[in-house]
């Protein structure tokens, strides 16, 4: 996959229940510096919808959410974009 | 077997597809109150269970339906309902949630049925069943009429008259709570009508809406044929599997709607392109396995799941309901602080 933005990691929560991709995707921002990116890929429609919302609530900062294919979703994160 | 039960068809498939486009789990609903702070789905609930009212109190006036209560046996209700809370967080989802992901090909949610379907019958007459049953009947409270309390017999109000006074309570709490934080303006790419219905997620307004009209209809169709009662989930795995295990045909409005509920959510997923089979790993499989068995024994001990008693029995005013799925909320709440909340707080 050719993209303009360099990812710094990459969580692959595919096959995952609910709500662990979410939690892992929170944990793994928290633990990264800020302005890395974080990229989930991922297969359950409703964190797919879920993720972008509460990462933006806790100071992250969505830059793609992109299908891949099917259910395969693609959503890069830039961790602790909008903290001080 | 009374044919009226194939009604249920219609009702189930409608149900199903609802369920799969509004993502509508009340896992999810409850869980991410505390875990996430995000209230998208349990608004979704709240409409839901407010469109049934309204919708129950004009068919009791008009004398279509009958309310007919969950009885109340206190002990049971808290427990089962505590029970059934732990089981559907291990689950990974209530009983309508593993439903629809079952049609969505998620093998966990498969696994979770399995155990919800195993554990259940366990529970309503196999080993676990004189336990379960010398409790409820150790606990039960039914009014000087042997009638089960709802808020409206314990105020001597017709039940229509006191649904609708607490759905139009509801509706101007809700009016005022909204206009004072201002709707928020629908932002993005304009789509069409059958790509919001068909290819993206349900509005939580659209979704509780619509299963709220769903339950409305349920209960017409199951009154129909002969079942009292408007959507359940856990009953309808319980029947098919006796029936086929035995060969005794027990299969009701609810087992019929049941089948039909997962491939309504199946053909959903289908056209917005969200079915694929797909599994976590073997260590979560085993959990959700678990997690469906405690919901099963929990579901059998209350009564109910989450569909019987939050989306069915609230709007029904039934106190039972009402304190069942109150601990149902508990015990969601307690295993995701253990198994999610604790553990991202250790991180700091």
């Amino acid at each position: 996959m050719t993209d303009e933005i360099k990812v710094d990691k990459t969580l692959d929560v595919k096959g995952e229940i609910c709500p662990n991709p979410d939690v892992r995707t929170l944990t793994t921002l928290e633990k990264m510096e800020k302005g890395q990116i974080l990229e989930v890929l991922l297969d359950y429609p409703l964190s797919v919808e879920r993720i972008p919302r509460n990462v933006e609530n806790r100071k992250h900062k969505v830059l793609k959410v992109e299908k891949i294919d099917g259910t395969d979703h693609r959503i890069l994160i830039e961790a602790k974009a909008n903290r001080e | 077997m009374n044919p009226l039960i194939f009604t249920g068809i219609a009702v189930g498939f409608a149900f199903g597809f609802a369920l799969q486009r509004g993502r509508f789990c009340m896992n999810s609903a409850f869980r991410d109150i505390i875990l996430m702070k995000d209230y998208t789905l349990l608004k979704a609930v709240g409409v839901a269970i407010l469109v049934a009212m309204i919708g129950f109190a004009i068919m009791d006036k008009t004398g279509v339906i009958t309310v007919n209560p969950v009885p109340f046996f206190w002990g049971a209700l808290m427990v089962g309902g505590f029970v059934f809370g732990i089981g559907m967080v291990l689950a990974g989802g209530c009983a309508s949630g593993i439903t629809y992901r079952l049609g969505e090909g998620m093998i966990g949610a498969m696994m979770a049925v399995l155990g919800l379907t195993l554990f259940g019958l366990m529970s309503s007459k196999g080993v676990f069943h004189p336990a379960i049953a010398t409790l409820r009947n150790a606990t039960t409270v039914t009014l000087a009429d042997g009638s089960a309390p709802t808020l409206a017999n314990l105020a001597g109000v017709p039940f229509w008259l006191m649904a609708l006074i607490i759905s139009g309570v509801a509706l101007v709490v809700w009016g005022v709570v909204t206009k004072k934080k201002a709707e928020q303006a629908e932002t993005g790419e304009k789509t069409s009508v059958y790509q919001n219905i068909f290819k993206k997620g349900w509005g939580w307004k659209s979704a509780g809406i619509v299963i709220g009209a769903i339950n409305i209809i349920a209960f017409y169709s199951s009154a129909l044929a002969g079942r009292m009662y408007p959507l359940g989930i856990c009953g309808g795995y319980w029947t098919t599997t006796d029936s086929l295990i035995t060969g005794v045909n027990q299969m009701n409005w609810l087992s019929v709607m049941l089948l039909s509920t997962i491939l309504g959510a199946f053909v959903a997923a289908k056209i917005a392109g969200e079915f694929k089979f797909r599994a976590p790993p073997p260590k979560t499989l085993v959990q959700t396995f678990f997690g469906g068995a405690i919901m099963g024994f929990g579901a059998a001990m209350a009564g109910g799941c989450n569909i019987t008693h939050v989306l069915s029995g609230v709007p029904q005013l039934a106190v039972s309901s009402i304190l069942g799925g109150a601990f149902l909320i508990f015990g969601c709440w307690f295993m995701a602080w253990i198994l999610f909340i604790r553990p991202m707080r250790n991180l700091d």
